[in-house]
């Protein structure tokens, strides 16, 4: 039986959503404070209206709709799904006023490419493009990437019972403190100290490349919230090409690095417990997987004749690969060049790196390492239970903050997911062909990107591409960061609106 | 199970279970309509405002005269391994010291890989001065060479694109200005040697030039003030500072 939410239980998911269109408002707050410092008045107004429209709302929603009803899983899945959804949509009006975006859906596209931290991009003229606007595309990387629900509700003080549903259904499943609050806290202070120690690290290494200092204050900011956030937008339309540093590119690659660490490795690395971090199941996984993919790029680099000397070859193939692993999108290529210059195998490797991912917990997307790590492991207990004799009890472990047994709950959910990524990526490529001006090789590049929250681009999405695409690109970059489970707890609650029956009074 | 299953004739059953229901029923449908009645005027009006801009009249200010054709009319696109031929004819159709696109070389990078060739764009973003010269990032998009920044029409012609140039000591000092927010920086003219992986450059793309003419100097694009969305801002500003005020007291009173 499938009961019919009621006008409380909407009001209560208001409510939430409510306190987080009020953080984003005071996100906006950032760049129109630049855009007054640098005079931009059409920007000003712009991040006014969009600042007020969400603070309006929710005022209007804290007033109206306040409640001490605790929150169920259902409640958490709903909100964090919406919150994702309307989030975007309101952190588009200032991109949209600012006249750079072709339409709506276009507007709405760099936000929650913004938000999910994917960086895939179709503003027009990026290079002319005003600083307030260029620093609130690379804030909104920040927010999200912190998960901007579970910063929202922090910063708001609800209590920690009512956030830890909200926090696992942001994808966020790794509780590191015994208080949800005190580890949204924690995962602020990582944040924070990073922003100074990186962007620091990158002020200097961009004085040095010949940026003068204000110039590489600017760049600093915005090259950390798209780095270590692994989000991939870039200041200039050319990337990482602009800047013609190697120092430069070491600190992005370290930042990058560490986005794509887990908050909890983050911790032990804070407790100064090292080895933690190389015992962990996900760091295995992806130092094994990464080396298979360098090798891959690698030999697919030298074999096509791209590059024949040795610093090219690990300068550009290693950078893309930590971008893609990372999850990341900073590109040291033009994209089209991935077609036209890096022959086949380069590039279908760059692919199986962006499916995989980072970690699970951090910033960073792709099906994550642990779940290729559980159903590998997975694989490899079933073929031993078929070579062993029946009445053999075989256990397997792993490690992952502790020793953990593989259980069949925990390999069936990590290979879901990862067959729900794995269609993802196939339906998108699959839409992407039936405009007939690409083929399959820059569809699924470009869908596997997309829908990994990766942002590397091999030409598809600009801001001309078939407007139908574009909408099924907003889909995977939602679906993608919240990793599916919250977005069909919306479709069940949706359902449940229309067809549930009605609770008994 | 959902509510029509039950027995049609179960009046009393459907009076208690469903006596508030209508009201209550009514009321999460009034919940779920009003956000996105809202969520459509908020759309609308940004729609509105955003096409109420103030356009400036651009034409032919930002056009740049005097540019060489360019030698190839066409991009062909090859992949490399596979269309070597593509390569070939492409270099064998190439005059050197011919002006080329962006586009062109990224459609097909091995084929005029250290030839001669003429590139012309506008000078963006920084000039990084190293030891014997300076990198330039030379966008040739209609930005730089047709219609202007984006800023004051509409224009919209998507991405940027453009290459590194690498300007030696003595060239790259007569650049004078660069583009920036509403600016159009000096649009150059290089001749130059085209680098597909530039040694000096870690392996990028690069063209070394020999030779620089500054063909267009440094256009600023005035940008109106938008005055209906000024006045959108100030409206909404005390809307929301009421509200906030509204809810503090509200919050006060639970």
């Amino acid at each position: 039986m499938v009961l019919r939410p009621g006008a409380d239980d909407v009001r209560l998911i208001a409510f939430y959503l409510g306190k987080v269109l009020l953080g984003l408002g005071l996100v906006m707050l950032a760049p129109l404070g630049i855009a007054l410092l640098a005079q931009e008045w059409n920007a000003a107004t712009a991040f006014t209206i969009g600042a007020s429209l969400c603070l309006i709302v929710g005022a209007v929603s804290d007033a109206r709709f306040a409640t001490r009803r605790p929150l169920t899983w259902a409640h958490g899945m709903v909100i964090v799904a919406l919150a994702w959804l309307i989030g975007a949509i309101f952190a588009a009006i200032p991109m949209y006023l600012s006249g750079r975006f072709s339409d709506p859906l276009s507007a709405m596209f760099e936000a929650m490419s913004g938000l999910t931290t994917t960086g895939m991009s179709v503003i027009h003229d990026l290079d002319h493009t005003p600083i307030s606007d260029d620093f609130y595309r690379h804030l909104l990387q920040f927010a999200g990437g912190q998960g901007i629900v579970i910063v929202v509700l922090s910063l708001f003080a609800a209590g920690g019972s009512r956030v830890a549903t909200l926090y696992v259904s942001e994808a966020r499943d790794e509780r590191i403190l015994p208080n949800f609050i005190r580890t949204a806290r924690f995962i602020f202070a990582v944040a924070g100290t990073f922003l100074v120690l990186g962007t620091t690290a990158l002020f200097f290494a961009l004085l040095s490349a010949s940026f003068s200092a204000p110039r590489a204050i600017y760049h600093a900011i915005n090259l950390f919230f798209a780095s270590f956030d692994t989000g991939g937008f870039s200041v200039m339309q050319a990337s990482m090409i602009y800047y013609h540093s190697f120092a430069v590119e070491v600190v992005v690659m370290l930042l990058m690095i560490a986005g794509t660490l887990s908050f909890g490795l983050h911790f032990a690395l804070w407790r100064g417990r090292p080895r933690d971090v190389f015992r962990h199941l996900e760091t295995r996984t992806l130092a094994v997987t990464s080396t298979i993919f360098f090798t891959a790029i690698c030999y697919g680099l030298l074999r096509s004749g791209t590059y024949d000397r040795f610093e090219p070859l690990v300068r550009k193939g290693l950078f893309t690969l930590v971008s893609a692993v990372s999850s990341t999108g900073h590109q040291v290529n033009v994209g089209e060049t991935y077609l036209t210059d890096w022959g086949v195998l380069a590039p279908a490797a760059i692919v199986g790196a962006m499916a995989i991912g980072g970690m699970a917990s951090s910033t960073a997307g792709g099906i994550k390492a642990v779940r290729v790590g559980v159903a590998f492991k997975t694989l490899l207990h079933d073929v031993k239970k078929i070579l062993l004799p029946e009445s053999a009890l075989v256990v397997t472990t792993y490690h992952a903050g502790k020793r953990r047994i593989l259980r069949d709950n925990t390999s069936r959910a990590a290979t879901t997911v990862l067959l729900l990524f794995v269609v993802t990526y196939l339906v998108g490529a699959m839409v992407g062909l039936l405009y007939g001006d690409f083929d399959i090789s820059q569809t699924l590049f470009e869908s596997v990107s997309v829908g990994s929250n990766i942002g590397i681009s091999i030409g598809v999405v600009s801001p001309d591409m078939p407007r139908g695409l574009m909408a099924v690109y907003v889909g995977q970059m939602w679906l993608g960061r919240l990793e599916y489970v919250a977005v069909f707890a919306l479709l069940g609650y949706l359902f449940s609106l229309a067809r549930g029956q009605a609770k008994a009074a | 199970m959902n509510a029509s299953s039950s027995s049609p004739g179960d009046d009393r059953g459907r009076t208690s279970r469903r006596g508030s229901s209508p009201r209550r029923r009514g009321r999460t449908r009034w919940l779920l309509i009003t956000p996105l009645v809202g969520l459509t005027i908020i759309i609308a009006g940004v729609v509105v405002l955003e096409a109420a801009a103030p356009l400036v009249d651009v034409t032919g200010r930002s056009v740049v005269d005097d540019l060489p054709s360019l030698i190839l009319e066409d991009s062909p696109t090859c992949t490399r391994q596979s269309d070597d031929t593509t390569a070939e004819d492409i270099r064998g159709r190439f005059v050197p010291g011919g002006r080329v696109s962006s586009g062109q070389i990224f459609r097909c990078p091995a084929a005029l890989d250290g030839m001669e060739v003429s590139y012309a764009g506008e000078v963006v973003g920084d000039i990084l001065e190293r030891s014997g010269g300076a990198w330039v990032q030379v966008n040739d998009d209609t930005y730089a060479l047709e219609v202007g920044p984006l800023v004051g029409h509409r224009a919209q012609n998507g991405f940027n694109t453009g290459l590194t140039v690498w300007l030696p000591d003595g060239m790259h000092e007569r650049i004078g200005g660069v583009g920036r927010p509403a600016q159009r920086g000096d649009v150059i003219l290089v001749k130059g040697t085209l680098l597909r992986t530039d040694p000096e450059d870690g392996g990028g793309l690069t063209i070394r030039a020999d030779e620089m003419e500054i063909i267009a100097d440094t256009l600023t694009i005035e940008n109106p003030l938008h005055v209906p969305q000024l006045i959108a801002a100030i409206v909404l500003a005390l809307l929301a500072t009421g509200a906030m005020i509204w809810s503090r007291i509200v919050a006060r009173r639970l």
